[in-house]
């Protein structure tokens, strides 16, 4: 990618992701305004929890849309700047160039969510169920997310609260979000999609595997069966030999432990620690 | 209704700060190399090595005060190199200026050669030549063990086998019980025991055999998973807030050269540990067998220390607690620290706590020279 290519990427990712934003929240408000005509005309009983003036929380909604795409937007730009340093950044393929290519590249932002399918993917080496994936059950996930955000928005209204501004409101957007998304992975319908994704995806590569087993033996090459039994074999040697060697072993003279147990004691560290963050998450 | 909104001026200024934090971070970035992103940086040396096993022993950074070396033991996801990630977050360098005699092992990068390794292998193979060795080099018939999370399932698992060798054992974010994930039933908690629920044994193989190995990067997807929107944020708002300030962000870069660093997990040995212990349970039921042995629990005599986080998400407290009723003895402490899975490691209050508890644990049961 050149530098410019990045410029464009850059503001490309931010823009769709706005967009996405925008859309997924437009598409909770357009749930949300059926829901209300559904509810009014007695179609659909209230959800728990529903705000009785839904009104509110859609302009909630709208306000905290753009609140939120004016604060990509604006790390666009910035964003967008560093990426026309990148290729002058250091060579190398560690971890510093890693994480500078991740800053600055957006196909590697949108790993969060969808990392799986594409690992799936390229473990397959076929094509991405993402779509198909997305399409069944996630969509479904942000609608969701949407909704519960307008309905945090609605629970905020009142005398005295403190306005939000963007930063907070994706706070705010991203906890609901994130919440959803957890609460949708460990239901039933999440675990059987996915575990009907790994099934797609081996099957597809053992079945690639077979065709080029099939051709591997027409043409005499060494054949994954062929190397795996190597492997194998080589692995039982290595056991029989580590029993061999265990076995002529001399045993080490046992040191008896002496007096009784005490309470444990608590002590400091003996060195000052000048750590102030706690530890990340892999 | 809540008021949401920024006005034109604050969107400026925001944008402006973000600007000079770029400008800032960007320079930060430049100036750096790969070689100034380093890990595990303590001293030691190689002393034994079998396949690709590697037995290493750290040099003393004060006088000793226990004479039964201490092994650590990761397991087969992610890497040792966790305990020893920087010089002020490191339980590694804890230990050994409370003065302990510190072994640690890596288990190498296992490749699709490697897929036929079994636990059996790891477990009374190599742990058990590490054990030997050590015993050896020290003059002992014990050592200390301490088993951080798959690898303490490796420890416990040794001191049920081979009681008469191991001295003490402390335990690190450990699975025992894989089915307790449902005491708390947290959200956000225990998805991989969920997830690998949701799976046949029949998936598993077929997972395994399609790929030989489990891939390093599957398993982080997995992790990545359980913190969906943050996986997603990381490396754009969360990376902007900590970009301008050199010592978040070196901190920041080595935590992400261990994570890009997740070796592949050898095929028999992930279907054992996807099969016998997250779906069948069958450690903390004394049903699994290693080499034709089953492992008893209550061989588990010599003293224990457990060490587990509170706000484990991915090994759940109840999931480690539940050695207390299965160990052979009453000699049995829990240690319950702070934060996350990775936060005992390098979390700041962690640095206080969990060495000096270790090292005062060993120190209790350390048996006088002969």
């Amino acid at each position: 990618m050149t530098s410019l290519d990045y410029s464009k990427a850059f503001t490309d990712f931010w823009t769709a992701q706005g967009q996405a934003l925008m859309k997924a929240q437009e598409q909770a408000g357009t749930a949300l305004a059926e829901g209300m005509q559904a509810v009014t005309s007695g179609k659909l009983p209230m959800w728990p929890d529903m705000p009785a003036d839904l009104s509110a929380g859609s302009a909630d909604l709208a306000r905290a849309s753009k609140s939120i795409v004016e604060l990509w937007t604006a790390a666009t730009a910035v964003f967008g700047k560093l990426a026309t340093t990148v290729p002058a950044m250091p060579g190398g393929d560690g971890i510093v160039e890693a994480t500078v290519h991740r800053m600055v590249d957006p196909r590697s932002w949108v790993r969060g969510t969808g990392e799986m399918d594409e690992v799936l993917a390229r473990m397959a080496q076929g094509p991405r169920f993402a779509d198909l994936w997305e399409a069944a059950v996630m969509l479904e996930a942000w609608l969701q997310a949407g909704r519960r955000f307008t309905e945090q928005l609605a629970g905020r209204s009142g005398a005295g609260s403190k306005a939000l501004d963007a930063k907070e409101a994706l706070a705010l957007w991203t906890e609901t979000a994130n919440q959803q998304l957890l609460e949708t992975q460990r239901s039933e319908r999440f675990l059987q999609t996915q575990a009907e994704m790994i099934r797609a995806t081996t099957a597809l590569r053992t079945a690639q595997q077979e065709l080029v087993e099939h051709f591997g033996k027409q043409y005499g090459f060494p054949t994954r069966t062929e190397l795996d039994d190597v492997h194998r074999t080589v692995t039982e040697i290595r056991r029989e030999l580590r029993a061999m060697r265990r076995e002529r072993q001399v045993p080490v003279p046992v040191a008896r432990p002496t007096g009784s147990v005490k309470p444990l004691r608590m002590q400091r560290s003996t060195r000052p620690s000048n750590a102030r963050q706690e530890g990340k998450r892999p | 209704v809540t008021q949401i909104g920024s006005s034109p001026a604050t969107v400026f200024s925001d944008a402006a700060r973000l600007g000079t934090k770029m400008l800032t971070g960007g320079q930060l970035l430049h100036g750096l190399r790969d070689v100034d992103v380093q890990i595990a940086t303590t001293p030691k040396d190689l002393v034994w090595s079998q396949d690709k096993v590697s037995l290493f022993h750290y040099r003393p950074l004060a006088e000793k005060r226990v004479n039964v070396p201490l092994l650590i033991c990761y397991g087969l996801v992610g890497r040792w190199t966790m305990t020893d990630l920087q010089e002020d977050r490191s339980l590694v360098r804890n230990l050994l200026h409370l003065g302990l005699d510190l072994y640690v092992v890596d288990w190498g990068n296992p490749s699709r050669a490697d897929r036929y390794l079994t636990l059996d292998d790891y477990i009374l193979g190599y742990l058990d030549g590490c054990v030997a060795e050590i015993a050896r080099r020290a003059g002992v018939a014990k050592v200390n063990l301490l088993g951080v999370c798959e690898g303490g399932v490796f420890t416990t698992a040794f001191a049920a086998l081979e009681p008469e060798r191991v001295n003490t054992l402390t335990l690190t974010i450990t699975p025992i019980d894989f089915h307790a994930d449902t005491v708390e039933d947290r959200p956000g908690h225990g998805f991989i025991n969920i997830w690998a629920r949701s799976l046949s044994p029949e998936d598993v193989d077929r997972l395994i055999d399609a790929n030989g190995n489990l891939p390093g990067e599957f398993m982080g997807a997995i992790f990545n998973q359980m913190s969906p929107m943050r996986s997603l944020l990381k490396y754009n708002l969360d990376l902007l807030d900590i970009m301008d300030d050199e010592q978040r962000l070196m901190n920041w870069l080595r935590m992400e050269k261990w994570i890009a660093d997740r070796p592949d997990h050898p095929g028999e040995a992930a279907k054992q540990w996807m099969k016998d212990l997250y779906q069948q349970n069958k450690l903390v039921r004394n049903e699994w067998e290693l080499d034709a042995r089953r492992v008893d629990l209550g061989n588990i005599r010599m003293p224990v220390l457990n060490v587990y986080a509170k706000d484990d998400h991915i090994i759940p407290p109840a999931t480690s607690r539940a050695l207390a009723s299965k160990v052979g003895t009453s000699d049995y402490q829990e240690l319950a620290l702070a934060g996350g899975h990775i936060g005992v490691f390098v979390g700041a209050r962690s640095q206080t706590l969990f060495a000096p508890a270790v090292v005062s644990f060993v120190e209790q049961h350390d048996p006088p020279r002969a």
